[in-house]
């Protein structure tokens, strides 16, 4: 008698070959087409803190990089306005704004996604609807208030009536109804209530989403210059209102003005360059799987 | 340990023509200790019936006691019962150890680090305390879903298919510690599934639903040996029961059932003849016949089926079907004519109007009484 192994079936090799040099072609040109792309995006910016860096005589250069280096017109730009005040009360005027639209959009998208009640479908449209409006609808009944509450002219006028935002309740109430609803029942199983239950379990499970609508709002509010001129007409206690001051009936004084330009984009630009990884998880994914 | 009285429970989903009763007047005692398995298919309600018990899902009607007291309308943390998601429903955010914690510390209990380690130990998780639910395999994640409603020391475990998601060889062992575990406990389960195995192999009773309504309450022997309707008879066993119908005919002093194809006699009996009835065995007790007497199916073999140790083929007898098992190789093949038979004892004879099961009295005067 003899022995005879049994073999496992004949495993033919596909053609690997000529797919992945297709596949190679493809990634570079997505490559090459994303890279002019971002370039696209990135020339201005760099554009502005180049002319910022640039000497008083060399503003109107069309060198591409910036030399000699000089940083004249930020000092131009500090014996003009204070700004190391400017950018902290902007700071604070967009961050109050950002964490009340944070806090607002939580509680109602928590409320719309985890709670059924009457007339919420109605409500939310409602809520969705005010998105609609458009701010000149809203400007004067909400400088009359701010008149009557004696907060013109402060940073509280401006952070006050936006402490809601619609944006925010539509996306925490999207992000909120993709976790699983198994999940808040099984928190309200093993004791924990409806508020106990948002913070101990659906906000950690948001970070991503709210570290993205967060950034988004900070930004929302720290680029907003029509709704800050309307309630610091005294004052220029922000930084975009303070750009204006470089613009006069004489011309532009175009090196402190991207200086000035320039240190506004920078928070931005640096909780961007923190938080990016949670801000492209935070928009890729909807919520928990 | 708890015991669970549900009285006319029901629940109504939608208002007007469109409503939809998903548990309809439902009563049942869950026996102190007992491992109770809701089955039934999708659809059938179980799940709604076990969220009512476990208070997530309010009842339009009735009432539920918990050893005597009424919970209808307390809150989930004041019925001191634990629950077991299909998706095990673990916090992402947290450790294992957390999560098997997570009670406790809503509780604000001090020896939430011994409790955890004990039954970490336990479930044989100790050496994945420190990972998150998205680090662990189905089958972890499904025990750390235990521990966490282990850990309470509840007075009953809820459990919602908690075997779905796993694989069949995971299934099997993990219905072992199940069974095992509640041994060990002594505690009150009540366990949903659609699975007829799962339920045959753990429970102590099964409560078969179909429509929101209670088919059948029983030992797993009575609701297989006898299905109160052809629902039950058809949903457990598998293949299904091949029921065909028949009419009672009697002929001095006996009954019989005949149909097309199917012809078994019933015992001595008068009052039943006339009566439609529906009459199955299960596909193990036929038998292909060579007697000639006893009850016979005649018919043709449809398919044969290869289940590796045992075949089953399917025969077409008069305008239905019915399933015999067997071990391999029976030695039917496609189109063969064939006469089944079996214990008349293993036959099966429902109403053929109700579905109800119709059970033959000795008394040689009253041949069949519904159920």
């Amino acid at each position: 008698m003899t022995l005879i192994e049994v073999t496992t079936p004949a495993h033919t090799p596909s053609d690997g070959a000529v797919v992945l040099r297709e596949s190679r072609v493809r990634t570079v040109l997505g490559h090459v087409v994303l890279g002019g792309l971002g370039l696209l995006c990135i020339v201005p910016v760099y554009w502005l803190y180049a002319t910022s860096l640039r000497a008083p005589e060399d503003i109107y250069s069309l060198r591409p990089f910036p030399w000699p280096l000089s940083v004249a017109s930020y000092a131009e730009a500090r014996d003009t306005v204070d700004l190391p005040q400017l950018l902290l009360n902007t700071f604070v005027m967009a961050a109050l704004i950002a964490l009340g639209q944070l806090v607002t959009g939580l509680l109602a998208g928590y409320a719309f996604a985890a709670w059924r009640f009457r007339l919420q479908n109605t409500l939310y449209l409602v809520f969705v609807a005010t998105w609609l409006v458009p701010f000149q609808v809203t400007m004067v009944p909400n400088y009359a208030l701010l008149n009557q509450l004696g907060t013109l002219n402060t940073i509280t006028g401006v952070v006050i009536p936006n402490l809601c935002s619609a944006l925010a309740v539509i996306m925490l109430r999207s992000h909120l109804r993709s976790i699983p609803h198994e999940l808040l029942e099984a928190a309200r199983m093993d004791g924990r209530g409806a508020w106990s239950t948002l913070w101990t379990v659906v906000v950690p499970n948001l970070w991503p989403a709210l570290a993205a609508l967060g950034v988004l709002l900070f930004i929302n509010a720290w680029n907003e210059y029509f709704w800050p001129a309307l309630v610091l007409q005294r004052t220029n206690n922000v930084l975009q209102l303070a750009l204006h001051s470089f613009i006069g009936p004489e011309g532009t004084q175009w090196g402190p003005l991207m200086a000035t330009a320039g240190l506004a984009c920078l928070p931005v630009l640096l909780l961007y360059l923190i938080l990016q990884r949670r801000i492209v998880d935070g928009f890729v994914r909807s919520g928990l799987k | 340990m708890s015991r669970i009285q549900i009285e006319g429970l029901t629940r109504r989903f939608g208002s007007g023509n469109h409503a939809v009763n998903a548990v309809d007047g439902i009563s049942l005692d869950v026996a102190d200790g007992e491992f109770l398995v809701l089955l039934g298919p999708s659809g059938c309600g179980k799940s709604t019936l076990l969220r009512m018990i476990a208070g997530l899902t309010p009842p339009t009607g009735g009432r539920i006691l918990l050893d005597g007291r009424d919970i209808t309308a307390a809150e989930p943390r004041e019925r001191n019962l634990a629950m077991v998601f299909q998706s095990y429903a673990l916090y992402p955010h947290l450790t294992v150890a957390k999560n098997i914690g997570f009670p406790l510390r809503t509780r604000r209990r001090k020896d939430v680090d011994a409790k955890v380690t004990e039954v970490a130990k336990a479930l044989g998780l100790e050496q994945l305390l420190d990972r998150r639910p998205r680090a662990l395999s189905g089958g972890q994640r499904q025990r750390v879903a235990l521990g966490r409603a282990l850990v309470r020391d509840p007075g009953a475990f809820l459990l919602d298919e908690p075997l779905s998601n796993l694989d069949a060889t995971l299934r099997t062992a993990t219905r072992a510690e199940l069974t095992d575990l509640h041994r060990r406990l002594r505690s009150t389960f009540v366990y949903v599934t659609h699975d007829q195995i799962e339920a045959m192999t753990m429970a102590t009773r099964i409560a078969v639903l179909n429509g929101g309504r209670l088919e059948q309450v029983g030992t797993p022997e009575e609701v297989y040996d006898a299905p109160a309707s052809t629902f039950v008879a058809g949903f457990i066993g598998s293949p299904a029961i091949g029921l065909l119908p028949a009419e009672v005919r009697g002929a001095d002093g006996e009954l019989r059932a005949v149909g097309d194809g199917v012809d078994m006699p019933l015992g001595p009996g008068h009052d039943a003849s006339g009566r439609e009835v529906l009459v199955g065995a299960r596909p193990e007790h036929l038998r292909i016949g060579t007697g000639a007497v006893g009850p016979e199916w005649r018919g043709t073999v449809r398919l044969v089926e290869n289940l590796g140790g045992e075949e089953v083929a399917h025969v077409t007898v008069g305008g239905g079907r019915v399933a015999l098992r067997g071990p391999r190789p029976l030695g039917l093949a496609v189109g063969d004519a064939v006469r089944l038979t079996c214990d008349p004892d293993r036959i099966h004879l429902f109403c053929a109007t109700s579905g109800r099961r119709l059970v033959r009295t000795p008394e040689p005067r009253r041949a069949a009484v519904a159920v």
